[in-house]
């Protein structure tokens, strides 16, 4: 590993995430590398079911649970009161789903992030409602099957890191479970700017996607070395940097692993592979 | 109904997940350990191939080198002349070149002539002698097993020099003579008593029970194989274990312009590029088409390349001996379909289909056959069980004879040098138990292969870690060069390619402490612990049983247990 992981111990071990969960194995480097002086706001998604069934609590910091249009505009309040109050040292962290991020929170964190609001936004990305039982959101990629596409999605993945780019924030990175150094570190990296940071992190979900328990590290891989989902960051909206991208693997190693992608046709494998080498040489326009 | 009042609590959570048993959940829990590595159990020496190129990795060279002396006294020699299973078996062959395995011995190896460096002394001394009869390859490395040990160890040899086929069979361009003192002058101080000239036959053998209380027999196949159709009697005839013996003591027979070698194996090849290098036009004429000679590829391709003329897929029909020269009537065969399979026995015998119309003729003022050879065992057959021309072993080395072990060309049609110290080395371990009294009645050590499930595979490899380096080989000396003399043909490894090719090792089963899966467990459920040979335990309250950490696993050193309640 590249980056030496340094953890404290604030997520703890019985939580109620499923076996190998990568959503559960990101929390752990988002909340261990930000440590326990954190305030950690959580809209309904699994990350609430991972954060504790009441009374008991699976992070040994302060759990807000919000509604789910709600996570910026609580963590808006949160970050603006400990100012108020002279505390310039606690951290406020946003964790929600993809459905309470790129759909229903969209509003709000799209406000905060017009505001520059001083706090940090992690979206655990399994690209559909997995909690409720795999409905599609517009985090969902194309041809991918959930409860309510069942012939596959029939529009593209929203760039949502693209989208929080155009708001020229002080930092947005994306990041996946598969390099936990790589994830570890853009945490650190963010823990120490000022005003709306946002980390959009790709967490396979197994069930959801149709995965071995042991596979999510490995899927997570597949998706940076086809290009489908490169780790980049970007500062002020303007300085791109590429960590980890296309090795040239073809996509159909990435859907073949898959369930929810076991329906394609041969065509539609072709079109996802352009579709992921159009997505891949813009990003490669804009490094630099 | 009053409205009762309400109680709301400023804080919610009143503990921990922690108290909570996942573990519960699952129905199988990973185990760290540690597991054999396919060249180790390829190797026939089983040497701890992943341990000493470890140490080789981080540069400790001389612990490296005793870890791999610990199986082989000699990595020098086998570094240069072992046919390398290991790197048939390698993991990494599958992905982007097996291992080195071969090259990085030999720069152990001659490291340690350079430096110096000794065996370890054995810890302790014991009063039992044992006799080890032949100083080849099969006697010297259970000679070395035995002494470590403790024992007092008496080699019989019937040579005036030990070796062996080290000495007299392979040529000095394979195996340079400084080499082969070398090892074997370490290993004979580590003190054991040498008498050369002191062949032995089967009727000695009373009287070394007498004197010793075990004994190994490894004399060799000294008996070349000889064809019907070449006349027995006639000087410009030999077979290549003469020749080559004559080579190697340097008394060079005079061999005339054209040089025919008969065989398609290693031995013809080393018998036509020695001739080669006395100056003589060569061809081979091997029963065997190109694609199936016994020979190795590579030695092969080098005589091809000293200008040696193969002839593939013929056999010799009959011979005319003049005063003129010889003259050979050849004709084309085919063995398709004729082959027999490996291990069959007797292994070697071939039923060539002769193809009409493909006659030809070879003049030649010099044949040298190089059919095979046969192990000399006229009388042993009276003292044990003698079958198909090998003495009758066990897996463990033991002949039917209580006290009586053999090992190398006597027992196996495998001729390699490898195996004939892997056979020495076993049956010293079963006389250290024989003389230690824990014998077993029959069968013994080492009768069964390992558990195919204990052998780390290709698809246990988690190749995401190892990102993809070139094999490098030994270099080869130009072939001008290698024509003029005797002197060695390839080129070892520098300092900085071993390290190179020490670094490709995936370490199949052997843990390297690079914690994955302490850092891919969503449930920090893997325990980093030094106290542990394995480096790890797992928290069974919590582990989900996911297989993460196996999956993540670089190297296989991680494997899930099914578990049932």
């Amino acid at each position: 590993m590249g980056y030496q992981i340094k953890e404290e111990k604030v997520f703890n071990s019985g939580h109620a995430a499923c076996p190998g969960c990568s959503e559960a194995l990101a929390i752990r480097y988002v909340v261990n590398t930000l440590g326990p002086d954190t305030i950690g706001v959580v809209p309904p998604s699994c990350i609430a079911i991972i954060s504790g069934p009441q009374p008991l609590s699976s992070m040994r910091m302060p759990v807000y649970q919000t509604t789910l249009e709600s996570s910026a505009a609580s963590a808006t309040g949160i970050a603006r009161a400990l100012k108020a109050k002279g505390n310039d040292h606690t951290k406020v962290v946003v964790m929600a789903g993809d459905g309470g991020t790129y759909d229903i929170g969209f509003q709000s964190l799209s406000s905060a992030a017009e505001r520059n609001e001083d706090f940090i936004y992690v979206c655990l990305d399994n690209e559909g409602y997995m909690n409720t039982g795999a409905q599609k959101s517009s985090s969902t990629p194309h041809l991918a099957y959930t409860a309510s596409t069942p012939a596959g999605k029939l529009t593209p993945k929203k760039n949502l890191a693209e989208i929080m780019v155009a708001h020229r924030i002080p930092y947005v990175a994306t990041a996946t479970t598969g390099y936990p150094d790589d994830l570890a570190r853009k945490v650190a990296k963010a823990k120490e700017m000022k005003g709306l940071r946002f980390i959009l992190v790709l967490a396979p979900c197994l069930d959801g996607w149709g995965l071995a328990d042991n596979a999510g590290p490995k899927v997570s891989r597949l998706a940076v070395e086809t290009g489908v989902f490169p780790l980049y960051e970007v500062e002020n909206g303007e300085r791109y940097t590429l960590n980890y991208g296309s090795k040239g693997t073809p996509v159909v190693q990435y859907l073949s692993l898959q369930k929810r992608y076991r329906h394609l046709s041969q065509a539609q494998v072709e079109e996802l592979q352009a579709e992921a080498n159009l997505n891949w040489q813009r990003l490669q326009g804009k490094l630099s | 109904m009053a409205e009762a009042s309400k109680v709301v609590p400023s804080i919610w959570t009143t503990g921990w997940t922690d108290i909570l048993n996942t573990g519960t959940w699952r129905s199988a829990i990973p185990v760290h350990q540690k597991r054999l590595a396919p060249c180790h159990v390829a190797c026939p020496l089983n040497s701890e191939i992943p341990t000493w190129i470890k140490l080789a990795r981080e540069q400790s060279y001389q612990e490296a080198w005793l870890a791999l002396v610990a199986d082989n006294p000699f990595p020098a020699i086998t570094g240069r002349i072992c046919h390398h299973p290991c790197e048939g078996g390698c993991n990494r062959g599958e992905y982007d070149g097996a291992v080195a395995v071969n090259a990085l011995e030999q720069y152990l190896g001659d490291l340690a002539l350079r430096e110096g460096w000794s065996l370890p002394q054995p810890a302790s001394e014991l009063e039992q002698r044992v006799a080890v009869i032949g100083g080849g390859p099969a006697g010297l490395s259970c000679a070395y097993q035995l002494r470590r040990r403790g024992y007092q160890v008496t080699l019989l040899e019937a040579r005036s020099k030990l070796g062996g086929v080290l000495r007299e069979g392979i040529p000095q361009y394979r195996l340079p003579r400084e080499i082969l003192e070398g090892e074997i002058k370490r290993l004979l101080a580590l003190g054991m008593e040498v008498r050369t000239n002191h062949p032995i036959e089967a009727k000695d053998l009373d009287s070394l029970e007498k004197e010793f209380f075990a004994v190994f027999l490894a004399v060799g196949a000294q008996r070349a194989k000889t064809l019907p159709q070449f006349p027995a009697v006639d000087a410009r005839i030999t077979d290549a274990l003469h020749f080559l013996a004559k080579v190697s003591q340097g008394t060079v027979p005079s061999l005339g312009r054209q040089v025919v070698v008969i065989g398609g194996g290693s031995v013809a090849m080393d018998a036509a590029a020695s001739a080669r290098r006395l100056g003589s036009q060569v061809k081979v004429l091997a029963l065997e088409d190109r694609e199936s000679l016994p020979a190795r590829a590579d030695e092969l391709a080098e005589a091809l390349e000293e200008g040696v003329e193969v002839i593939a897929g013929v056999m010799v029909q009959s011979v005319v001996s003049s005063d003129e020269g010889i003259r050979l009537n050849c004709i084309g065969v085919s063995l398709a379909g004729t082959v027999p399979a490996a291990g069959t026995v007797p292994a070697g015998v071939l039923e060539p289909i002769l193809l009409p119309g493909t006659e030809f003729i070879v003049l030649t003022g010099q044949v040298i056959l190089a059919i095979g050879q046969e192990a000399e065992l006229s009388g042993w057959d009276s003292v044990f069980t003698v079958g198909q021309s090998l003495v009758k072993v066990e897996a463990n080395g033991a002949t039917d004879r209580p006290g009586v072990f053999a090992g190398g060309d006597v027992t196996t049609m495998e001729r390699y040098v490898s195996t004939a110290m892997g056979q020495g080395k076993k049956a010293a371990l079963s006389m250290g138990e024989f003389l230690r009294g824990e014998f077993p009645a029959t069968g013994g050590s080492g009768a069964e292969g390992p558990d195919p499930g204990a052998v780390v595979s290709y698809q246990e490899i988690n190749t995401f870690y190892f990102p993809p380096t070139s094999r490098e080989n030994k270099g080869n000396v130009a072939v001008e060069q290698r024509l003029r003399d005797f002197r060695e043909i390839k080129i070892g490894f520098t300092s900085q390619q071993a390290l190179t090719q020490a670094e490709r090792c995936f370490s199949c089963g052997h843990c390297m402490e690079c914690d994955n899966c302490f850092y891919f467990c969503p449930d920090m459920a893997v325990v980093k612990d030094a106290s542990l040979p394995e480096h790890y335990h797992i928290l069974d309250q919590y582990c989900k049983g996911c297989g993460s950490c196996v999956e993540e696993c670089p190297r296989g050193a991680v494997v899930l247990k099914e578990e049932t309640r």
